[in-house]
């Protein structure tokens, strides 16, 4: 049960993740503390109602995704895109082009990404969630996620080919 | 699967993970295996994929977060527990006051037992004022006590003298418990309403049916409703006359 979930070692394991998932969407290091302290604070009024422990990072993120919408007040729809359509998207930045890229460029980039993509990109990179674990998170259809994936994933790319990498620091 | 399906296919493919268990994606690995040109731009997309992750997990979060979130968390949990201690004692006294309440409706009690004086003395003057059928109508005094032993009701009461003086205009028996109440109706001689056959009224029972009945060795007045009322108890019985006014309008038959 839930509530045999200890809230310290539950704080232990997930912050960072948590925090991650949080930068990558808002971009701001206070905003995305809050988002992880009101996640926290979420799970410690209504986690007991989670029957399934296994779901319990699922439920952290999913968690901390909607208080992000909430946040945003964002009322964009959310179109599926078919697979086919991402097939232009293709990326044409080169291995060497992104080792060059510093951290805080290619959030630059994902922040540059319609925000339908951002959330599923950021768990694809960080956390290495499963297709069915993303969608889950964020409540939408498994193949929505993977078209969602393949487009943002391509954009993302194309994006960080144009980033000019940052000069080595004297 | 061609090798362009399988360049899309692998968009989604992070090496070193579950994603191998996906079946297009486990299809197009095993089309890269016997495609080198495939597997060489596997190659590079493992490689940028890998980098892309590395980047991402540079993402840190700042020094002291996990222990503000997790005393603020302590300090909240305390606060919250403190105020659900001060509404269960709010509840419980809440629960108490209102069973004290109800139960004064409930639960019998001294005050609440509806044999005592207090509680004859309103249902007796209830029936002087809300209306009764005489049994026997007459100003005969003698027919009246007769009448009334006749029904086993108190008939060998003792009028005071200034009460022996007006003019009967019948009787009625009344229950009271499981005795019976004599009741001896007067006319004052003042005009009677449409209707009424007497304004004073004079209720005899046994004292011993009425509880908490007080020494009464001298008449003690009361107002019941909207009579003027006076008790006294004599040889066991109880007496009780009632009339309209005040004080000085009954003292006068007494």
């Amino acid at each position: 049960m839930a509530e045999r979930v200890d809230f310290e070692n539950l704080v232990a394991a997930y912050y960072e993740p948590l925090y991650g998932f949080a930068f990558s969407l808002a971009r701001d290091e206070a905003d995305a503390c809050d988002l992880v302290q009101q996640t926290f604070c979420i799970w410690a009024n209504k986690g007991h109602q989670l029957r399934d422990t296994s779901k319990v990072k699922t439920w952290l993120f999913t968690t901390l995704h909607r208080e992000f919408l909430g946040e945003r007040r964002k009322q964009s729809r959310f179109p599926q895109v078919e697979i086919e359509f991402a097939s232009a998207e293709l990326p044409t930045v080169a291995p060497a082009s992104v080792n060059r890229l510093d951290a805080a460029q290619v959030l630059d980039a994902l922040a540059r990404l319609d925000d339908i993509y951002q959330a599923p990109v950021a768990l694809f990179y960080l956390q290495d969630f499963s297709y069915n674990e993303i969608a889950e998170t964020l409540g939408v259809p498994l193949g929505t996620v993977k078209s969602r994936l393949t487009r943002g994933l391509g954009r993302l790319q194309n994006l960080l080919a144009d980033v000019q990498p940052q000069p080595p620091k004297p | 699967m061609s090798r362009d399906e399988a360049k899309i296919i692998f968009q989604l493919y992070r090496p070193g993970t579950a994603d191998t268990q996906d079946p297009q994606i486990a299809e197009a690995l095993a089309l890269a295996e016997n495609d080198p040109e495939l597997a060489r731009w596997l190659e590079e997309h493992c490689a940028r994929q890998n980098t892309l992750r590395e980047k991402f997990r540079k993402i840190s979060a700042p020094a002291g977060l996990k222990e503000q979130i997790i005393s603020e968390q302590a300090a909240f949990s305390k606060t919250k527990a403190r105020r659900e201690k001060y509404v269960a004692v709010a509840a419980v006294a809440a629960i108490v006051v209102s069973l004290a309440f109800l139960s004064q409706f409930w639960m019998p009690s001294g005050s609440g037992d509806d044999s005592t004086f207090s509680i004859y003395q309103g249902r007796m003057a209830g029936v002087a004022l809300r209306g009764y059928s005489m049994d026997l109508t007459t100003n005969d005094p003698a027919q009246i006590r007769a009448y009334l032993a006749q029904q086993d009701a108190p008939s060998d009461y003792v009028l005071p003298a200034p009460l022996q003086k007006m003019a009967m205009t019948g009787c009625a028996v009344e229950g009271w418990q499981n005795a019976k109440v004599s009741m001896i109706c007067f006319h004052t001689g003042k005009p009677l309403p449409p209707g009424q056959q007497a304004d004073l009224w004079l209720f005899v029972v046994d004292r011993g049916s009425v509880k908490n009945v007080p020494a009464l060795n001298s008449p003690q007045f009361a107002k019941v409703n909207q009579l003027i009322t006076a008790a006294w108890s004599r040889d066991g019985k109880l007496y009780l006359l009632g009339t309209s006014g005040d004080e000085s309008a009954i003292k006068q038959f007494l």
